[in-house]
């Protein structure tokens, strides 16, 4: 008897084989996949890489420009900026990718329901979820560690509770499409209890465009994750997060604007490149009709 | 009036289309079938000129029109005649309308593009139209739009368009599929009498033998892209020479015998990708020897048809 | 004989709601339909659109829910049972889908589609998982090395065979068609007609074939139910008789022979299927009528048998 994990990873194995392969195609899929595959393989690897200690100040040697050894330069503190921007990528990588995946398993959960159940169960959650759905999500961020306090856990959570109405209301949207499919109704007919139906044809089928619209969003819980680290609120020191790193570093902006300008590029780019691949998949998988009305 | 030559289309690298022959004159209906992907829809696209719409283009063949070829016409002489001399009649109505714009409007433009009228001679001849489509008070209809109309009568808007501009030849795709059984025997009597008042050339493309049984004068039975059999109905339906066309009237249930058996054919049509060797037919053919699936026959003449067959004529 | 299904009153009605601009409606997409199946035997519902043949199959497997009216299988009264039971009872009366395409899960591979029914009731095959889906596979006709395909990469009617040997898995002794063979081609249409001719015959099955092709019809099936906007407006024990109801007439005027010497000169019926919502009072063919009179627009007639065989017709042909 498999669980939800083995009908997900079944879901996903059967999606990876095909479609993923699909978004290489392009040359544009193979440019942002494999800048994608580099920076993951970089936070990954990141303890053998780095040239330095991230946390190893030398205050004799603060500000240093671009150069050898430090080839992004140091920052105020004598640290080095390419050792930071990379173990930034693990912050921001696992945080963003630790929050929407809790924001997927919620929201499709709730979507789920939400679209099987119907009713007044339905009107209920999704009229919170578009409640939520009309705050930015910087805000709703920002309360949340408002309220907890930051650090790296609170900004896991404030990034998922920030995108939670987005996956409810696709998993939805995917639910009631696929209700009225002749599929679902010849799975009752076969006396299939809800169940089954909802674990064996519902969520495998709907999960394809969550995972891409997690992929984008992926994107976006980077950004957020710099804004909050940005004001702070984010990684607490001496953890280096790209969004701290810009903050510290606007204090020094002319004396060495290398320290804001290498997490930044990274952050853009690594946003770009997420969404190009994002688009990609999209586009070889064909569900862009599925995707907007969510 | 038309005549349709070895015409071969061609989309990219894939030839749907080998070998369409065929020829139509004033007052006669011409019925071309086949079950799908047998090409009977582009063969329409391509005497209306429409191929390089979808990507395709003709590579062999000639279509003759009043003395004219169209396959050496150039764009701008094409739309003169699209939609003027030669009305297409397309397969689903509930599309084929601009749902933005009034039934009337819609009827005008043919008359006063193709026709050069004033807006309101363009309106009394539209009206003059309905009418003789039996549609019930044109006048008011005309300001009604396409979703206040039933399927039935979305048809018959399209066939107005089709006549407003006087043509000579009309081509109907399949324009009954959409339709309940009483509305296409409707649209079918309605077609019938067109032709023979105004002396039309109908082209009526469809996947029914039995709508072809009941409304043509001659026949061309099409599979994998080629006309594989043609001639008058009666010969097609009494003595139908081509293995495929035997076989085709044999599926269709008449239940009025208790005798009766359906079998079908077994296998699958082929898709434009895999087209068989030599005849296309041979793999699903109960008669087929060697040579059938090297060499592809050419069309013996039997009467006034013909059958593309190695062995036309040999008792089934 | 038996009767493996009776139908009695059955109707469905459907509301649709109002908004600001316009009122609630209501309409009836089946409407006090009764008939007996016995078991055996084929009857074909034979109707245009909006006459409510899908709906009828629906509520016959309880798929829809009916607004009145009392339906038992096998003897047993059907609306009355409670939701446990009635998913094992589906075991027993199966259905097979009109459009062979959305019918399969697309995920599935062919043989996990025609083992699902086991899962889902939780029964074992008789042998392994293997030589069940081979056995199902060879009884439907298809090449048993199919079984790790996906829908996508058959033709519509190879999906169509799955979907029927899906629906015989667990060997029910009803099956429901809808239009089973409206979206083939004429020759796979008739291979599939063939193979379901067969099945009948091997397993004694019971069908009810709904169909908007009367000829089909009159081929495969015992008796004709002819349904129009949601009535029962002929049953035909005979599918050589003629038409009695003048609306059954049109159609089988309307029906063309494969044969040009069979031509008609018919005089079409004008006009279409009127909307279901709002429906003047007495005959609902009375506007189409061409022997139509007062009384035909006053009083609905009610379905009457003459020598078994019954019309809904103040004047009957």
């Amino acid at each position: 008897m498999t669980s939800i994990t083995g009908t997900a990873a079944r879901a996903l194995a059967g999606f990876g084989s095909t479609s993923i392969g699909r978004a290489f195609g392009s040359w544009l899929g193979k440019i942002a996949g494999g800048f994608l595959v580099l920076l993951l393989l970089t936070a990954i690897f990141a303890p053998w890489i780095t040239p330095f200690d991230y946390a190893a100040q030398d205050l004799t040697n603060g500000n240093a420009p671009p150069g050898w050894p430090h080839l992004l330069g140091t920052d105020q503190f004598g640290r080095d900026v390419l050792s930071r921007v990379i173990y930034g990528a693990r912050t921001s990588l696992s945080v963003s990718a630790t929050a929407i995946a809790i924001s997927i398993t919620v929201g499709m959960t709730l979507g789920a329901a939400a679209g099987y159940i119907g009713g007044m169960f339905e009107r209920a959650v999704m009229t919170v979820v578009d409640l939520t759905w009309s705050f930015p999500d910087i805000l709703i961020a920002l309360i949340f560690v408002a309220i907890i306090g930051p650090g790296l856990t609170s900004t896991t959570f404030a990034i998922a509770i920030a995108y939670l109405a987005q996956f409810t209301r696709l998993t939805r949207a995917q639910i009631v499409r696929l209700k009225r499919e002749t599929f679902i109704e010849a799975t009752v007919n076969l006396g299939a209890k809800p169940r089954h139906i909802l674990l064996r044809h519902l969520l495998p089928n709907a999960i394809t465009p969550v995972i891409v619209v997690g992929m984008l969003a992926i994107g976006d819980g980077i950004v957020l994750e710099a804004t909050l680290g940005f004001f702070g609120l984010g990684a607490q020191p001496p953890t280096p997060s790209w969004g701290a790193m810009m903050s510290s570093g606007t204090a020094q902006l002319f004396l060495s604007p290398w320290v804001i300008i290498f997490p930044g590029v990274v952050v853009a780019v690594t946003v770009i490149a997420v969404n190009l691949f994002g688009d990609e998949l999209i586009r070889a998988l064909d569900i862009k009709d599925r995707i907007r009305g969510a | 009036m038309l005549e349709v030559r070895d015409l071969e289309v061609a989309f990219g690298p894939v030839a749907p289309l080998s070998g369409v022959n065929f020829s139509i004159n004033k007052g006669e209906t011409l019925g071309i079938v086949g079950e799908s992907g047998s090409g009977k829809s582009l063969t329409a696209m391509s005497v209306m000129g429409l191929l390089p719409l979808s990507g395709g283009r003709i590579t062999a063949g000639s279509i003759m029109f009043d003395g004219q070829d169209l396959t050496k016409l150039k764009e701008p002489a094409y739309r003169k005649l699209r939609g003027g001399r030669i009305g297409l009649i397309t397969q689903n109505p509930m599309t084929s309308l601009d749902p933005l714009q009034k039934i009337g409007g819609q009827v005008d433009a043919v008359a006063m593009l193709h026709l050069g009228m004033t807006p309101k001679q363009a309106r009394a001849r539209t009206v003059e139209i309905l009418g003789t489509l039996r549609i019930p008070e044109p006048a008011t209809i005309c300001n009604r739009y396409p979703h206040q109309m039933s399927g039935g009568m979305k048809q018959r808007i399209v066939i107005a368009m089709a006549l407003a501009a006087d043509p000579d030849v009309l081509v109907a795709d399949e324009p009954t599929t959409a339709l309940d059984v009483t509305v296409q025997a409707q649209i079918m009597r309605l077609l019938h009498d067109l032709v023979k008042d105004r002396d039309l050339a109908l082209v009526l493309i469809t996947h029914d033998m039995s709508v072809v049984a009941q409304t043509c004068d001659k026949v061309v039975v099409m599979y994998a892209g080629r006309a594989i059999e043609h001639g008058p109905v009666e010969a097609i339906f009494d003595a139908p020479q081509h293995p495929y066309t035997q076989a085709l009237i044999n599926c269709i249930p008449k239940g009025l015998s208790e005798d009766e058996h359906l079998t079908g054919i077994p296998g699958t049509v082929p898709t434009v990708l895999n087209y068989p060797d030599g005849c296309p037919f041979h793999p699903r053919c109960t008669r087929a020897q060697d040579i059938c699936a090297v060499e592809r026959p050419a069309v013996v003449p039997f009467g006034s048809g013909g059958a593309a067959c190695h062995f036309a004529g040999a008792a089934p | 004989m038996t009767n493996k299904l009776e139908v009695r009153n059955l109707s469905k009605q459907f509301i649709s709601p109002g908004g600001p601009f316009s009122k609630a409606r209501a309409m009836h997409a089946v409407n006090d339909v009764s008939f007996d199946l016995p078991t055996g035997r084929v009857i074909g519902v034979v109707g245009e659109s909006g006459c409510g043949k899908s709906t009828l199959a629906r509520l016959i497997l309880r798929l829809i829910e009916p607004t009145t009216g009392s339906l038992s299988f096998d003897g047993d009264d059907l609306l009355a049972q409670p939701p446990a039971a009635m998913r094992r009872l589906r075991a027993d009366m199966q259905m097979v889908f009109q459009d062979p395409y959305s019918a399969i899960d697309p995920r599935f591979t062919v043989g996990r589609a025609v083992m699902e029914p086991f899962e889902v009731q939780g029964r074992k095959p008789a042998g392994t998982h293997a030589e069940e889906i081979d056995r199902l596979l060879t009884m439907v006709g298809l090449n048993p090395g199919l079984a790790n395909s996906f829908p996508h990469q058959i033709s519509g009617g190879q999906k169509q065979r799955v979907g029927i040997a899906r629906a015989l898995a667990l060997r029910p002794s009803l099956l429901v068609l809808d239009e089973p063979t409206a979206s083939l081609d004429v020759s796979v249409q008739a291979q599939i007609i063939s193979l379901l001719e067969e099945l009948r015959d091997d397993l004694g099955l019971t069908y009810l074939f709904i169909s908007h092709d009367l000829s089909l019809v009159r081929y495969f099936c015992d008796e004709i139910l002819v349904m129009y906007l949601g009535r029962v407006v002929e049953a035909l024990p005979d599918t050589s008789l003629p038409a009695r109801h003048p609306y059954t007439k049109t159609l089988m005027d309307s029906t063309f022979a494969p044969d040009p010497k069979q031509r008609r000169v018919i005089a079409p019926l004008e006009g279409e299927v009127p909307s279901p919502f709002d429906l003047p009072p007495g005959c609902a063919f009375a506007e189409r009528c061409p022997h139509a009179t007062d009384i035909c627009r006053r009083e609905t007639p009610t379905l009457a048998k003459i020598d078994g065989h019954a019309v809904a017709c103040h004047h009957p042909l």
